[in-house]
């Protein structure tokens, strides 16, 4: 256990208002200015303005508070605790495994800290086929800005770790350029657990910033508390309802609590924020909640090297490289982004393919292991259309995302990409992460066997951890879940403040982009509210 | 197009499973879907010694490794939401009556009498089948074997992971 201080220990005994789980019963009702749905980037950016503009808030958590005293470096308790589903949320035919976040601070409590801003040519695709006139570069910089110093997102001046540092040097023997990841941290002690919660409270995540702000400033936090429906009528949310959820978020059969509100902001993450908007059957007149879910799909390739990596050693996600996001037009065959991954023990085992012998031989590799990952920038081609989300019968939702031919070619490249990067930096061998791969000792030997894979779902290995899309933010009621300002094209007093107003995939890890997004929309939230200019900083 | 095909045959096959194994699994008692029977345990048993086969202790130590790992699938099990369990329930329990077992694992013997060499050659089939339920169901046994057993530290030197750093 950690023995630094823990700054959520200390606001619960300044008396912050957390209710729900073990922190204490929940009344039957809640009166509020604003209700937010979700604790994560968009909800806590959202909840420090809206708190600065004096408006009392009740902020929603379907996940536990955890804090810095309890995140021990362990997978074990990670998974259970932090995560949507375990971590294990898989899609409708259990082909991509997705890692979100399910805890106080959402994904941004257990996200690798990688921190970019919306690029360029996403922000003119949106201006030119969604109607976002004013998203620009410069018209979005000050809310960029804004987050990056409320966030301390600046260059990681540390050496790379060798994980990483392996990408760059593969990539600068093909003359391939890699560049920094900036990173959302203050005082980095450089332990490499980031996806297991900061047990040291470097990772500005809104865990530590913006919810501690607005707790400060009166803020009410349900925790253990699931956003069941919301109450509409005549064009206007009148209510919200929540129900009480156990460890594992099944329902506990307790008690609710209805929620009234002026105002609603849902920012639950893409997946449950088009779920409860389904659930509580709000207008769609054009069939687009829950449609176009984005994952950046991701394939990994696993090298080992002669002498040590040790993955799970240091900062992750250092390096990266875009070269291959610039090979063929935004709109053409899909582009992909290759970073380096942290690796420990659980979700090294689970991801790598194979059993038996085969994988007791690649466990014992571990420490020399060395692994790339290629996100895919989905949502820019008619043959991408993502994914949707449906309900199931207990009204949970799961995401139908099929890979198609035109994503899986993607994915074959980009192991392509990342076995030549491997061997380049020295790999005695690499192994693309699919069912019928087996290492190889030689780029030519490598390429000739990838062009032979079958790439198909499910044998294929991908995974995700950038859920986007599903209320989509478009200039026309035809295209969009909610207005350029964030509010439902149909109900006046409901917002999304989340990933899921990207009308495609960003093209980056977007924690930056939903931060920034969420400044904009939340400082002029409180002004239309209250009347007050708000800055986030 | 392909895919779909495969999809609808996996249908197909799931709604025999459940016509075949399922009339089975429901004469039984319920049982919260959250909690292993002893039949589930012996399929745990059986699969972690074919995914594990070169990592898991030999001799003595063996059996109290094993007895570990099914507490710990069963600590993974609770994580799981509602429908997860409720839909893992129902393949454990098809997976184990004798019809299930054939005609998804294909494995003949049953899970506490295969070999590993048995239970190996059915994940890999699994594995590497047309049928999208049965590559879902090696994932799904595969994955939570590997999941429940590294997360022990007692599995970590034998990869040479050092654990937490002292904070």
């Amino acid at each position: 256990m950690s023995k630094l201080d823990d700054p959520i220990q200390q606001g619960l005994q300044r008396g912050w208002r957390v209710l729900g789980g073990s922190r204490g019963a929940v009344p039957s009702t809640l009166l509020c200015d604003v209700a937010i749905i979700g604790s994560g980037a968009g909800a806590g950016i959202t909840a420090e303005l809206l708190t600065k503009a004096g408006l009392q808030v009740v902020i929603v958590e379907e996940g536990p508070l955890k804090s810095s005293s309890d995140f021990r470096q362990r997978e074990s308790d990670a998974y259970p605790s932090l995560y949507q589903e375990s971590a294990a949320r898989k899609t409708a035919d259990k082909a991509i495994n997705i890692l979100q976040g399910r805890c106080v601070g959402g994904s941004t409590t257990v996200n690798w800290t990688s921190s970019f801003r919306t690029p360029a040519d996403t922000l003119e695709h949106w201006r030119t086929q969604y109607g976002l006139a004013e998203m620009t570069p410069p018209a979005m910089a000050p809310w960029f800005e804004q987050a990056e110093r409320r966030l301390g997102i600046g260059p990681w001046l540390t050496e790379p770790n060798r994980n990483n540092e392996l990408l760059r040097t593969g990539a600068a023997r093909l003359g391939i350029a890699a560049s920094s990841i900036q990173r959302n941290v203050k005082g980095c002690w450089n332990l490499g657990s980031c996806g297991m919660g900061c047990p040291t409270n470097a990772k500005q995540s809104m865990l530590v910033t913006t919810l501690p702000a607005a707790l400060d400033q009166g803020a009410t936090l349900l925790v253990q508390m699931r956003a069941e429906r919301l109450e509409w009528r005549d064009g206007r949310v009148e209510a919200l309802h929540c129900v009480p959820v156990a460890d594992n978020s099944a329902p506990t059969g307790a008690n609710g609590v209805r929620v009234t509100a002026k105002h609603y902001v849902v920012a639950g993450g893409a997946i449950n924020s088009p779920a409860l908007l389904l659930r509580s059957g709000l207008p769609d007149p054009h069939g687009l909640v829950g449609k176009r879910t984005f994952l950046h799909p991701v394939v990994i390739s696993a090298a080992t090297f002669a002498d040590p990596v040790n993955g799970w050693d240091g900062a992750p996600q250092t390096l990266y490289t875009d070269h291959f996001l610039q090979t063929q037009p935004l709109t053409g065959a899909i582009g992909y982004k290759l970073e380096a991954p942290p690796l420990h023990p659980v979700i090294f085992s689970s991801t790598l393919a194979g059993h038996g012998r085969d994988q007791a031989d690649m466990l014992a590799q571990f420490p020399r292991t060395h692994s790339l990952l290629a996100l895919m920038r989905d949502g820019f081609h008619a043959q991408s259309p993502g994914g949707s989300v449906g309900l199931r019968s207990d009204g949970t939702p799961v995401l139908d995302y099929p890979l198609n031919d035109f994503v899986m070619d993607g994915a074959r490249r980009a192991f392509l990409s990342m076995a030549e990067i491997q061997f380049a930096a020295g790999a005695r061998s690499v192994v693309p992460v699919h069912e019928e791969a087996t290492p190889s000792t030689s780029w030519e030997e490598v390429r000739r066997k990838i062009l032979g894979l079958s790439m198909k779902p499910l044998l294929t290995r991908v995974v995700s951890a950038h859920v986007m899309g599903g209320c989509p933010m478009a200039g026309s009621e035809a295209q969009g879940v909610v207005r350029p300002d964030g509010t439902h094209w149909q109900l006046a007093n409901l917002s999304v403040h989340d990933g899921s107003l990207f009308p495609t995939s960003i093209g980056a890890n977007p924690q930056l982009s939903v931060y920034g997004l969420a400044a904009m929309l939340a400082t002029r939230l409180a002004k239309r509210l209250t009347g007050n200019d708000v800055q986030l900083a | 197009m392909q895919r779909r095909k495969l999809l609808q045959i996996g249908a197909v096959a799931s709604l025999t499973l459940v016509t075949v194994g399922g009339g089975l699994v429901w004469m039984r008692p319920a049982a919260p879907s959250s909690e292993l029977n002893a039949e589930s345990r012996m399929l745990f048993t059986a699969v972690a010694q074919a995914v594990l086969d070169g990592v898991l202790p030999s001799g003595p130590a063996r059996a109290s490794a094993l007895a570990g790992h099914v507490e710990r699938v069963q600590q993974t099990i609770r994580g799981f939401a509602p429908a997860v369990q409720n839909e893992l329930a129902q393949l454990l329990g098809i997976l184990c009556t004798a019809p299930g077992r054939r005609l998804l694992a294909r494995l003949a013997a049953p899970w506490d009498a295969a070999s590993v060499a048995d239970v190996q050659l059915a994940l890999q089939r699994m594995r590497t089948s047309r049928l999208a339920t049965r590559q879902q169901i090696y994932h799904a046994l595969r994955d939570i074997t590997n999941g429940a057993y590294f997360s022990d530290p007692m599995a970590w030197p034998a990869i040479g992971y050092p654990g937490p750093r002292d904070i």
